[in-house]
């Protein structure tokens, strides 16, 4: 017992040798390190540690020591709002970047709110997330903001695409059941039958059931044109894999979260031929993303870049760059993050009174000879 | 239209059925639920894709490497469930029923994490090593994986009933299932036997994974996950501890979702209700589940 009381005491006398004066601010990474997308939510990881490193040697903030807390939300809602909490609760973190998912975002950013803690999402999409802070409802400031776009201006273009370019009139939509999924593939049915497409039907799929033989079967019959897919790759691959084994033949479309190699991998030569709309464009065709590209690819050598590590890297250089201005200060940064005019990776980010970006470009690509081809 | 749902729920529930006999097979013996046994056709599913993808497997014909594959499959689950039994179960075969059944989710964390830190925490691609043919007979397609997915699980039971009916040691297994005490009064080495059912169970679960991995193509370290669960339901369905309840219980189970998913609009949502509203049905009619027997407790 007295051993224990020693090195407990001992660690308590470590701990403040490190100087009671230094500082130490935190900035929270909120994102799905396992599970199903895990890969997505590492490489965001990856790429905010990176910038991260980068200012260090620059010695940007003398006055305090900045560091990364990572959390995962499992792409859990109910994780999500366990793990705000405890974010929200933690006095040294001044922001927060995530959600990585639509559905962990849009209930974990009521709690930031409520504790005034600026809240910046790499990846969530669902226009819902900022809308949110307009409801008469909301008693807090607004402190939700994101880098990419929404899924109301990629479900509308993936709708103009499939009537106006590809002239198909007739769709099955499936949905993954999660606020992304549905949300875009309902912004993608509005347009489409705004510009006089027919919505055959309107289905949600529990990915981890993995066997949708029996729905595809029954859209087959329905003859279809198009099939359009709201959701991430873990869904994405499968129900691609599958429509082609029970024989559709209809044209596939899908939304960006199935931009990944993984979506590649699982559905195998099925893939040939989908077309995939993405958010912004992937840091690979962004020219001012090259010199990011390069770091991240010295500093992590053999890993594959994510779809979303550019995303992630902005974030993280936007919350430093105004903490440089504003100070470690939760308020402080809040107030800044509005009138941003931030020239980076994405090119100039500037926000609405949503907090969304006025970057709203989407690109389209086409899976040929298993790789995804930009079209335009 | 119907008939086409019928093929897709029989190969759905030929695999419930196959994973379904482990759960039933155990807890005839022990009154225990071995919540570890997703993570057996998990394991199963990836020696077989490993084995798959290995150079030396490669070199062999498709057919030749198939069923090495599952073999090898069918071998690695066989050894883990024996494993399993003998690490995290026997101990605490006198410590009450909850004791081993926290100790099976314990074990059920424990190799889905080692999995995830050890091999992938990525889904990885099941190699397809033949293509897939398409057969066509009276307007219901047949694919030759569905044909070998029915055709080993289907073998398989068939072998699993025989040898549980006919011989010796089926005598002894159904004699432990019966009354572990008095069987072991009657000389039957009662330890033996229950490592038996876990290996026999282990080997059905480890083919079933593997088949899981040909079928959807991809597998990953929760992929145990929902079709251990189904195929419990399946097992409960069909009265646990009861063989043929499990191997029926799995069929209408798969059919039942199908049919829901193909038949109904908006099905695909409604599915697990059906399915999961008919078990409840079921059970409340006949709580020993289709063709389980009441049985009064032992004194």
């Amino acid at each position: 017992m007295r051993t224990l009381v020693g090195i407990l005491a001992a660690g308590l006398l470590s701990a403040g040798g490190c100087g009671p004066q230094e500082k130490v601010v935190r900035i929270a990474l909120a994102l799905p390190l396992t599970g199903d997308i895990a890969a997505l939510g590492q490489g965001i990881k990856r790429a905010c540690e990176l910038a991260l490193e980068e200012a260090h040697p620059k010695n940007r903030f003398p006055a305090f020591r900045l560091e990364i807390k990572a959390f995962d939300d499992r792409s859990d809602p109910k994780e999500a709002v366990d793990v705000a909490n405890r974010i929200v609760s933690d006095p040294r973190v001044v922001a927060v970047i995530g959600h990585f998912n639509s559905g962990c975002s849009i209930p974990a950013a009521q709690v930031y709110a409520r504790g005034g803690l600026p809240m910046i999402s790499p990846a969530a999409s669902n226009p819902k997330l900022t809308l949110q802070q307009l409801d008469p409802g909301w008693k807090y400031p607004k402190s939700v903001f994101r880098v990419n776009t929404t899924d109301d201006i990629q479900g509308a273009y993936a709708g103009d695409f499939a009537v106006k370019n590809l002239k198909l009139s007739r769709a099955c939509i499936i949905h993954d059941k999660s606020a992304y999924g549905q949300g875009v593939a309902e912004e993608f049915r509005k347009r489409f039958e705004a510009n006089g497409g027919r919505t055959l039907s309107f289905d949600g799929i529990s990915v981890a059931d993995k066997d949708f033989n029996a729905l595809l079967t029954r859209l087959r019959d329905l003859s279809p044109q198009m099939i359009y897919f709201g959701g991430d790759y873990a869904g994405g691959g499968l129900v691609v894999r599958q429509a082609r084994g029970v024989g559709e033949k209809a044209a596939i479309m899908l939304s960006e979260a199935n931009l990944d190699p993984e979506f590649l991998r699982v559905a195998g030569p099925a893939a040939e031929g989908c077309y995939l709309t993405f958010l912004g464009s992937p840091s690979d065709l962004t020219p001012t993303a090259q010199s990011f590209v390069e770091a991240y690819k010295a500093r992590y050598p053999g890993v594959e870049m994510r779809a979303y590590d550019h995303y992630g890297y902005e974030a993280m250089n936007i919350v430093l760059s105004v903490m440089e201005k504003s100070g470690p200060d939760r308020a402080r940064i809040l107030a800044a993050l509005p009138g941003l005019r931030y020239q980076g990776v994405l090119g100039e980010t500037r926000f609405d009174e949503k907090g969304d970006t006025l970057n709203k470009k989407i690109t389209l690509f086409r899976v040929k000879d298993g790789k995804f081809q930009p079209l335009r | 239209m119907i008939l086409q749902q019928l093929v897709n729920g029989l190969t759905l529930g030929s695999l419930y059925a196959l994973i379904a006999l482990g759960y039933t097979m155990v807890y005839g013996v022990l009154l225990m639920i071995n919540f570890a046994h997703s993570e057996i056709l998990m394991a199963g599913a990836f020696a077989s894709c490993l084995l798959l993808g290995s150079p030396w497997l490669q070199s062999n014909s498709p057919g030749v490497a198939i069923v090495l594959a599952m073999l090898g499959g069918l071998l690695i689950s066989a050894l883990l469930a024996l494993l399993m039994e003998r690490l995290a179960y026997r101990p605490l075969r006198r410590a009450g029923r909850l004791a081993p059944l926290i100790s099976a989710i314990g074990v059920s964390i424990f190799l889905q994490n080692a999995v995830f830190l050890f091999i992938s925490d990525q889904s990885l691609a099941y190699p397809q090593i033949f293509p897939i043919r398409h057969f066509e007979t009276v307007g219901v397609e047949i694919n030759s994986l569905q044909l070998l997915i029915l055709g080993v699980a289907v073998g398989l039971m068939i072998t699993l009933h025989l040898f549980v009916n006919r011989t010796r040691l089926g005598t002894a297994i159904r004699a432990t299932a019966q009354d572990a005490s008095t069987a072991s009064l009657m000389g039957i080495p009662v330890n033996g036997i229950i490592a038996l059912t876990f290996l026999i169970g282990g080997a059905l679960g480890g083919v079933a994974g593997a088949l899981n991995g040909m079928y959807y193509g991809t597998i990953k370290y929760n992929m145990g996950f929902v079709p251990g669960l189904k195929a419990f339901t399946a097992a409960v369905l069909g009265g646990i501890g009861n063989i043929a309840g499990a191997m029926w219980g799995g069929f209408i189970l798969g059919i039942l979702e199908s049919l829901a998913a193909g038949l109904l609009p908006n099905g695909s949502d409604w599915k697990d209700v059906i399915a999961f509203s008919i078990l409840i049905i079921v059970l409340l009619f006949r709580p020993e589940g289709l063709f389980g027997r009441h049985v009064p407790d032992k004194v």
